[in-house]
């Protein structure tokens, strides 16, 4: 729980700063194919590899993950209809039936309709949403952190005692 | 956090480069990873056996213990020991123990995301065994809208309703003193031999309105009159040439074709009428049954049941052969789900049952594994005497048509502590091809019976004191199909029986007498939806010929009160449309055969002047063919010349 508070709030350190900003596009993309693959799948087990091995931005996988979770459950019959279409086609039965069989590959659940549809859908928007989260990202640094840290309000708070405190504590300890 | 891959923000402090990879998350993933091997090794069995204790609980309906479970990961084995699942019934007792079930899983399939037990072992099972303290039971469920009450769901709920009608306490309640028909009062709504006179009237009404309409439509005496007049004009004698004889056929023709045309539908409208008048007529003859069915809907209204073998068979054992089917049921039921037949699968492509589940694709090959597959499991219970239980169970797979092979149990010995030997049970469940089938078949030699009610009603309670039973029961469960009968003996028996009148006391003593022995023979088939019942038995056959003495004339007089007052009640509008019935024939039959004599003298006449025509005609070609001869007899005498 710790691990995750910690990420989250170096989350929102990092989108608040200029720094970072393919760390967090990378999270949200893996979010996304964290969301969209079951809980306790192979795939999932991937992708959390990848985000401890690899310099992915957990807070933000995470966070999307929950996001992107609820947007395949809405989606779910699409993905059932993708999912059957693709596990039906007559010219993949031989590559599936040897994938079924082989070992470790069916504790992906890629058997299942919507897994299989879901997969697919992520596995293609993963790129997508990498690029699109990169974007918002700078986006949001120049509109919404610029126009925050130039309002008087910042300025005032800024300029206190406690927040001084805070700035070199941060500087000192990270 | 802080540092980053990208640019350094302006004014921070430099920091150091850091690549893609995060060496410093190696050293949290190895102790992540070490609290994973470390709560499998300390917490999964307790959680394990935990989670299978509640599934178990759920489905047993009450309490269920398991004394030890172990797991080894590298064997992929699991060992539980000392199961007890408590009896519903007698939270005092388990329904089953088992000392130890053990069984090792293939690795080799487990990282196929299959489970594969090649031998499990079930060892020291036992069954009504006393529990050291009571097993917590469920609330029962709140009863479901079973939306699939399917035909068959419904068939069984009414045979439910009719067998758990006390008809011997009924009976009993009788010949106590009570005249249940005594009271009766009967209003026209409730009866539906009112409605269906309602219906007769109405029928009469659409019929009298038809064929009024009908009459309207058909030829008038007119018609037949202007055909007349035409006939009286056509020249029959006086016609001196051919050509005169022709032109009066044409006519006649022409007026035949006239009253073919007015005479068909006269011809066709009584037949028809035959036909309407016949059906309602046949439908008064139907009251009759329907009268019957309201006198038997009342007498079971008035719980006065009939007193005959049958009736009571059903009343006696109804409920118990209908629990085992249920039970056959349910068991096929949960087999079809978990072990669906081939063909099965693809049909829930087509409509997923839950769509957030999705549907799971099978691409099994042969020697491929299914999903789960039990190879073998050997049952074993020995007592020291050397007594006990064996058996063993093959092939519980997933997919039988992967494997090849049906699902066969077989168990057969005794539990002697309990009282019960000769058990001989098998158990095939065939789903390979697309025609599901299951077949069971349990023999059990004797097992005592104590306390055995068979009725219960505050007039009169019946049951078995004591008795030893022997059951024979078969249940062969193809597709839609269904052919289940039971066979038991129950000897030795020692009734009980208690009532508050000393009229029932005799009446149940003296139709006991003598009977020692108890048998039932019981015989369910046809379709699920369409079920044929057979239950009979001597005990039935006894208590009807001992209570006959005692009820029947009461029985009778209660019958012939209950048919006097439907008959009472429907008496007056019954008679009123049998009388319009009458009425409403002779009406129209007789404005219909008035038509047809019209049509029949002219017909006559008509056939007559026909005939007259054609003589005329032969006497006119006869005197040309003469003359014709007399001319060319003369020509020829001149040519001799």
């Amino acid at each position: 729980m710790t691990l995750v508070l910690k990420q989250l709030f170096a989350l929102l350190r990092l989108l608040n700063s200029d720094t970072g900003t393919n760390q967090i596009a990378s999270g949200v993309a893996c979010g996304l194919i964290l969301g969209f693959a079951p809980m306790l799948s192979l795939q999932a087990l991937l992708v959390f590899v990848c985000m401890f091995l690899f310099r992915i931005q957990i807070g933000a996988a995470l966070t999307s993950a929950f996001f992107f979770a609820l947007v395949a459950w809405v989606f779910d019959p699409v993905s059932h209809a993708v999912g059957s279409a693709i596990l039906e086609a007559e010219a993949l039965q031989p590559l599936f039936t040897t994938l079924y069989n082989m070992p470790l590959v069916p504790l992906t659940g890629f058997y299942n309709s919507v897994t299989m549809g879901a997969g697919i859908v992520s596995i293609l928007l993963a790129p997508l949403v990498f690029v699109g989260s990169r974007r918002l990202i700078v986006t949001y640094r120049v509109t919404v952190v610029a126009q925050f840290k130039n309002s008087a309000w910042w300025k005032a708070w800024s300029g206190t005692t406690l927040f001084k405190w805070y700035s070199t504590y941060e500087k000192l300890h990270g | 956090m802080k540092s980053s891959t990208d640019k350094p923000a302006a004014g921070s402090p430099p920091v150091k480069k850091q690549g893609p990879i995060r060496f410093e998350a190696i050293i949290p993933l190895l102790i992540v990873t070490g609290l994973i091997v470390l709560y499998f090794l300390l917490f999964f069995d307790m959680h394990l056996r935990r989670g299978i204790e509640y599934s178990a609980e759920l489905a047993n309906g009450a309490e269920v213990n398991i004394g030890q479970l172990k797991t080894s990961l590298l064997d992929a084995s699991v060992k539980i020991s000392d199961v007890q699942m408590t009896n519903p019934d007698q939270p005092q007792r388990n329904r089953l123990q088992i000392g130890e079930i053990r069984f090792r899983m293939l690795w080799d399939a487990l990282l196929r995301g299959k489970v594969m037990i090649d031998e499990a072992a079930v060892v020291d099972v036992q069954i009504d065994t006393p529990r050291k303290r009571a097993g917590r039971v469920l609330p029962p469920e709140p009863a479901k809208e079973d939306d699939g009450l399917s035909t068959t769901g419904k068939t069984l709920a009414q045979m439910k309703e009719a067998f758990s009608g006390n008809v011997v306490g009924d009976l009993a309640a009788i010949a106590a003193g009570a005249n249940p028909a005594e009271q009766l009062q009967v209003t026209g709504e409730e009866l539906k031999s009112t409605a269906y006179l309602d219906g007769l009237k109405k029928s009469q009404d659409e019929a009298e309105q038809q064929w009024r309409a009908q009459m309207e439509a058909l030829p008038k005496g007119e018609d037949f009159t202007a055909l007349r007049t035409r006939l009286s004009k056509v020249n029959l004698k006086d016609t001196k040439d051919i050509a005169q004889v022709q032109a009066s056929l044409k006519e006649l023709e022409s007026i035949r074709t006239d009253f073919d045309a007015k005479s068909k539908p006269i011809g066709e409208a009584g037949k028809k009428l035959t036909g309407n008048m016949g059906e309602l007529r046949s439908s008064f003859s139907r009251l009759d049954k329907v009268v019957h069915e309201d006198v038997l809907a009342l007498q079971a209204r008035m719980h006065l049941p009939s007193l005959d073998a049958g009736n009571l068979s059903r009343g006696l054992f109804g409920m118990d052969v209908l629990g085992q089917l249920q039970q056959a049921r349910g068991y096929m039921n949960l087999a079809r789900q978990y072990m669906p037949a081939k063909g099965a699968q693809n049909k829930a492509t087509a409509k997923p049952v839950k769509i957030h589940k999705g549907h799971d694709y099978a691409f099994g090959r042969p020697k491929g594994y299914p999903a789960f597959w039990l190879r073998k499991a050997l049952v074993t219970s020995r007592l020291p005497d050397g007594s006990g239980l064996s058996g063993e169970i093959l092939d519980v797979a997933t997919d039988q048509a992967l494997v090849g092979r049906p699902m066969l149990a077989t168990i057969k010995g005794d539990f002697p502590q309990q009282g019960i030997s000769g058990i001989k049970a098998e158990l095939v469940v065939d789903h390979r091809t697309s025609d599901p089938a299951e077949r069971l078949m349990l023999e059990v030699g004797r097992y005592a019976l104590a306390g055995r009610q068979l009725v219960n009603s505050p007039s009169v309670t019946l049951g078995f004191a004591k008795a030893a039973a022997a059951t024979n029961f078969s249940a062969e469960l193809r597709g839609e199909q269904v052919d289940m009968r039971l066979a038991s003996r129950f000897s030795e028996v020692d009734f009980e029986s208690a009532a508050p009148s000393t009229v029932v006391r005799e009446m149940m003593a003296a139709s006991t007498a003598g009977l020692d022995a108890v048998t039932l023979d019981a015989r369910v088939s046809g379709s699920w939806s369409d079920l044929d019942w057979r239950i009979s038995t001597n005990l039935a056959d006894a208590l009807t010929r001992g209570m006959s003495r005692y009820l029947q004339g009461k029985m009778d007089e209660a019958r012939k009160r209950i048919e006097g007052l439907v008959n009472q009640r429907i008496g007056d509008q019954k008679n009123r449309l049998l009388a319009r019935q009458g009425e409403l024939e002779s009406r129209f039959k007789s404005a219909l055969a008035e038509r047809q004599a019209q049509v029949d003298n002219l017909r006559a006449d008509l056939d007559k002047a026909r005939s007259q025509l054609e003589q005329r005609k032969n006497a006119v070609v006869d005197t040309q063919k003469q003359k014709l001869r007399q001319g060319s007899d003369k020509l020829l005498d001149k040519f001799r010349r």
